[in-house]
């Protein structure tokens, strides 16, 4: 099941200054911690001036499209799903 | 060369979703049951679900077929990565489409490696670099038709090459209808003239094609088929449109009227960015009922501010005959010239007009579009979503080569 939200979310973010690579590793969602096992795509997108980068990313049981504001500095989840058809 | 991303949307959409992949997908204009699919995946169309389908028929040959509505940010963030490695090998590409890349390697290092190495090492790198579902199809020939043809003969992850030597044998397995530009007429055109396979299409004198297709157009394809490069040929901004369909039942110029002047608004800002004014407005609605109309009217005087090409295109629709509900509405700008300078009137102020444009433009670029939207579009702000036209992405060449 798809779900499309545009919800705040806690995400841990980390940075390797050896490989210059930044990825989420962490997703706090309704309570439960969610490990980021792969991401799938990285892109970035602008709203007016503002930069957001969008982090499409898979754990072990959900799929997250993560939104970074730059502007703000705050994560906004919006679209969960579990890989099957609505 | 031709390099071509296989099932582009739904690749894509697979690559971002893990849990999308070896599952059958399909990239649809919209998900509810009569949305048009625009890209299914390679999953999907072993299923038999095709470009053009409904959702409703894709969900009959497939029951778990995943329907999703087009992301085209993610789309355009993929081109641009494809453009930035293959411009690694060459400056000489042409983007064909949002998925699709002509390379020209000749006089080029990497032309020394081979062209089939240098294909096979595109390939590890697309999926290395940008992602490891995307697969590509590359064709190698002596000219963009061979090259496009090649690229079509083994879906997905092919790698071919027409020359010289096995032209006649790829001709001779392919039938008319998969050559690109030729169609249901022009194979009917042929036909006539007793052409009814590749081969006869090859073989075929000079005279015989001219009088087939009654113009240089039969000159053109005894040089194309014979590996000549005739298509490498840019063609200039001729018009900026856009159109929606609409899912509901609207029939009157009223209640179309804050479609229309959305659309005006798309198109308008669109042509502003690109530097250009337009002096004719055309105007096409499809209705429900098969029916088809279309007007184009050229004013006087250049246009620029959407306020004026709605007025323009008002007028136009009001001259529609039909009062019945409109299924497609699309309105273009033709008759363009870049705006060096603004023609002043004797009684109203053009350049003041000019700079308002122009700061509600710089508004709407700063904080997103639409942040200054006209009355007329009240209540319309969900409606007309951000779409990829097929083949055209002069847009796309724009932002690349003028980043933000």
């Amino acid at each position: 099941m798809i779900q499309k939200i545009s919800v705040p979310i806690s995400v841990a973010l980390v940075f390797n200054h050896k490989t210059r690579e930044t990825k989420p590793v962490n997703v706090l969602w309704e309570g439960r911690s969610y490990r980021v096992t792969r991401i799938g795509l990285h892109h970035t997108v602008r709203q007016g001036r503002t930069l957001l980068h969008v982090f499409s990313v898979e754990s072990e049981l959900l799929f997250f499209r993560l939104v970074l504001n730059t502007e703000s500095l705050s994560w906004t989840v919006e679209e969960i799903a579990d890989g099957e058809s609505n | 060369m031709h390099v071509d991303l296989n099932s582009c949307f739904a690749s894509v959409e697979q690559q971002a979703n893990p849990k999308l992949r070896g599952k059958p997908v399909a990239v649809a204009a919209y998900s509810t049951p009569s949305g048009c699919i625009i890209a299914p995946s390679v999953e999907a169309k072993e299923c038999g679900v095709a470009v053009g389908m409904r959702v409703r028929e894709g969900k009959v040959l497939c029951p778990g077929l995943i329907i999703l509505t087009p992301d085209p940010a993610k789309y355009r963030n993929i081109h641009v990565q494809f453009r930035q490695l293959l411009t690694e090998y060459t400056d000489r590409i042409t983007p064909k489409s949002i998925d699709e890349f002509v390379l020209d390697l000749e006089g080029y290092p990497a032309f020394s490696k081979g062209m089939m190495s240098v294909a096979g090492e595109i390939k590890r790198r697309i999926k290395k670099e940008i992602g490891e579902w995307l697969r590509v199809s590359v064709g190698i020939g002596p000219n963009r038709f061979l090259a496009k043809t090649a690229a079509g003969l083994h879906k997905p992850d092919g790698l071919d090459v027409i020359e010289k030597d096995n032209v006649e044998k790829v001709y001779g397995d392919l039938p008319l209808m998969k050559l690109c530009g030729i169609k249901a007429n022009n194979v009917a055109r042929l036909n006539h003239y007793d052409m009814f396979t590749t081969l006869d299409f090859y073989r075929a004198p000079m005279w015989k094609l001219k009088s087939a297709f009654a113009s240089i157009v039969g000159y053109y394809w005894y040089l194309r088929l014979r590996g000549w490069e005739i298509d490498d040929v840019e063609f200039g901004r001729g018009s900026f449109g856009n159109s929606y369909a609409l899912p509901d039942t609207r029939s009157t110029p009223e209640e179309l009227s804050p479609l229309l002047m959305k659309l005006v608004e798309k198109a308008g800002s669109r042509m502003r960015k690109d530097g250009y004014r337009a002096k004719g407005i055309h105007l096409s609605l499809l209705y429900r009922n098969g029916c088809h109309w279309h007007r184009g009217m050229t004013v006087t005087e250049h246009l620029f501010d959407s306020r004026d090409i709605y007025k323009a295109a008002y007028r136009i629709l009001c001259m529609s005959p039909y009062i019945t509900p409109v299924a497609n509405l699309a309105v273009s700008c033709f008759s363009l010239e870049k705006s060096l300078y603004t023609q002043q009137h004797l009684f109203s102020d053009m350049g003041k007009k000019e700079n308002l444009i122009k700061a509600v433009d710089a508004i709407n670029d700063k904080w997103g579009d639409f942040v200054i939207t006209p009355g007329r579009m009240m209540g319309l702000s969900e409606k007309i979503v951000d779409r990829i036209a097929f083949g055209n992405i002069k847009e796309l060449e724009a932002m690349i080569l003028a980043p933000y």
